[in-house]
């Protein structure tokens, strides 16, 4: 029988879209969640220019869809591909462990396991700011 | 209820909570199986002002290994969704219950079936209707007619399924046996309770007047079979999303991630009293695939260890059996692999080599019309540990196995201790406080809050 999970962990996240909803995240412990893209100002004062590159936090909120593609940087990380639905959804990244910089993002069924010491950084300084 | 709190973890989480599955060829209409899984365990009917129901937020799944390799070839999936149509009372309902769409029925559940096997997903069934708790005579009049039997939906392919609260169908001495494995009509044995001066007493039913919450189904044989293999091994589970987020705005809770097994149940009793308390948080999230790991507690229960040392005297032999180190591969067919052929005559439930916890059913065993309570025990190979029928005295046949009763199927020239073929905690079905029903869904109609209790 297929495994029920199988299907949601074949559809992984890019590195891309988990950057767009850590850009969104609410952070508590080593724990960082967003909650329908809630805005999270102190995590967008801890990001790299990667992330947040032209984008104040308010459209990095729920109003993120009002933006227009052609409104962006080209090296802007909200990837186009991300449909409303995707914005919307929740999303938790939980820091495993800040220093090997190993990280596990939820949303949906789905779990993606990543290593980026420089986003668990910031997110262990937003955790704590 | 053979499985009811039966882990630390899993005792805080009611909802997610499995305890107890039958399986058994429907003695009303034998070319089909019934298959129940209950949750949500110790209901006390008068449970108002939140009545209970199954969790939206939990995934509960009821798994048929077809091929002997202890992995679920098939699975019925179940998802709920509860719906408050005013959300400005406190109140369940603001007048009698009269149907399932009764606008005076203020929180209303209902459920998709699916079903997951080889050829991939299939969604049976959306949006039906659980019925509601049974109240009392005012909220809920006409209870079985009105709102339970219009509950039991039919299924394409000639299938029904039924989910919602009914009567624990259960017995068992759960305040005799946990305190220091009491059995009252043996109590006057019972090292502690001799000291007490106690006597042999009749066993008192702790789920008396309690409800449970039931997903039942019933299918045609050839729908859970594979061809030429009658035997099936069934396990329930109920798994959460790995993340759940309080969101203190709203509070609501946002939840996230894959789907993590919290709770699973096939043999009864098995996490309950052969697992290790350690163990126990972890054997709910494996697999049965992986029981291997578990099979020592089944091959050396300490229950049979335990039996000896409180009723000093009276299993002499089960002692000596004990103290030999022999593994009771009686009781690992029994739980992990079926019983092969050959060990009693014209029957088997062997699934293969594989030791997984399943309770494993030979379909190909026709009801019969005057069945034992004991199972296997009493003769009747359509009972328990052949499935598991509703009103199987589970408690006493699992007793006198690891007693050492059947012990004698692999070796026959262990004498059995005289005891051990009695062994009871002292209930039958007449102890119940409702009876069992003769059709689907078979677990009787719940206790209604107003009289239970009342007195």
């Amino acid at each position: 029988m297929p495994d029920r999970n199988k299907a949601a962990e074949a559809a992984r996240l890019s590195r891309r879209s988990m950057l767009m909803g850590a850009a969104g995240a609410g952070a508590a412990g080593v724990a960082a969640a967003t909650l329908g893209g809630a805005v999270l100002p102190a995590l967008a004062a801890g990001a790299s220019p990667a992330v947040t590159a032209g984008a104040s936090p308010a459209v990095r909120g729920p109003h993120a869809n009002d933006l227009q593609a052609n409104d962006r940087p080209a090296d802007d990380p909200r990837a186009d591909d991300l449909s409303a639905a995707d914005l919307a959804e929740p999303v938790v990244v939980h820091v495993r462990n800040a220093a090997r910089g190993e990280l596990e993002v939820f949303r949906g069924t789905a779990a993606t396991r990543l290593q980026d010491q420089d986003l668990a950084a910031r997110l262990v300084r937003a955790s704590t700011s | 209820m053979s499985s009811h709190r039966e882990a630390p973890e899993i005792s805080k989480d009611p909802v997610a909570d499995s305890t107890d599955v039958y399986a058994f060829v429907s003695p009303d209409r034998p070319h089909t199986v019934t298959l129940i899984a209950t949750y949500v365990p110790l209901q006390n009917p008068a449970g108002g002002p939140n009545f209970y129901e199954f969790g939206d937020d939990v995934l509960y799944e009821i798994h048929i290994d077809t091929h002997g390799h202890g992995e679920a070839d098939i699975t019925y999936q179940f998802r709920f969704t509860t719906r408050l149509d005013d959300r400005n009372t406190f109140l369940y309902n603001t007048g009698p219950i009269t149907s399932l769409s009764s606008p005076a029925w203020n929180r209303k559940q209902f459920y998709s079936v699916t079903r997951v096997d080889h050829r991939g997903t299939h969604h049976l069934a959306r949006a039906l209707r659980c019925p509601p708790c049974n109240i009392g005579p005012l909220s809920t009049p006409d209870y079985a007619t009105k709102l339970a039997r219009p509950a039991v939906h039919n299924l394409a392919g000639g299938g029904k399924v039924f989910a919602g609260q009914r009567a624990e169908g259960f017995y068992v001495d759960l305040g005799s046996i946990f305190d220091l494995a009491n059995l009252r009509p043996f109590q006057n044995f019972n090292v502690f309770a001799k000291a007490h001066g106690l006597k042999a007493a009749p066993g008192v039913n702790a789920t008396k007047f309690l409800n449970v919450h039931s997903i039942a189904l019933q299918l045609p044989i050839s729908e859970v079979t594979a061809k030429g293999r009658p035997v099936i091994g069934v396990w329930t589970t109920a798994s959460r999303q790995r993340v759940r987020i309080l969101d203190q705005d709203t509070g609501d809770w946002a939840c996230s991630g894959p789907w993590a097994q919290v709770s699973r149940l096939g043999n009864p009793l098995f996490n309950e009293v052969i697992i290790p308390m350690s163990k126990k948080d972890y054997w709910n999230h494996q697999r049965p695939v992986h029981d291997k790991q578990f099979a020592s507690f089944v091959a050396h229960p300490e229950l049979a260890r335990l039996l000896p040392v409180v009723y000093p005297g009276v299993f002499p032999n089960l002692a000596q059996l004990d103290k030999s180190g022999k593994a009771r591969a009686d009781l690992e067919a029994i739980l992990l692999t079926g019983i092969p052929r050959g060990i009693i005559k014209g029957f088997t439930n062997f699934t293969g080599s594989v030791q997984a916890d399943l309770l494993r059913l030979n379909t190909s065993v026709r009801p019969t019309g005057k069945p034992s309570i004991f199972g296997l025990l009493g003769g009747d190979t359509a009972g328990f540990p052949n499935g598991r029928r509703v009103f199987d005295d589970i408690v006493s046949i699992e007793l006198r196995a690891i007693a050492g009763v059947t012990y004698k199927l692999i070796d026959p020239k262990y004498k059995v201790d005289p005891t051990a073929n009695i062994l009871t905690d002292g209930l039958t079905p007449a102890d119940l406080g409702i009876p069992y029903l003769g059709v689907f869904p078979y677990l009787g109609v719940p206790y209604d809050g107003y009289g239970h209790p009342s007195k």
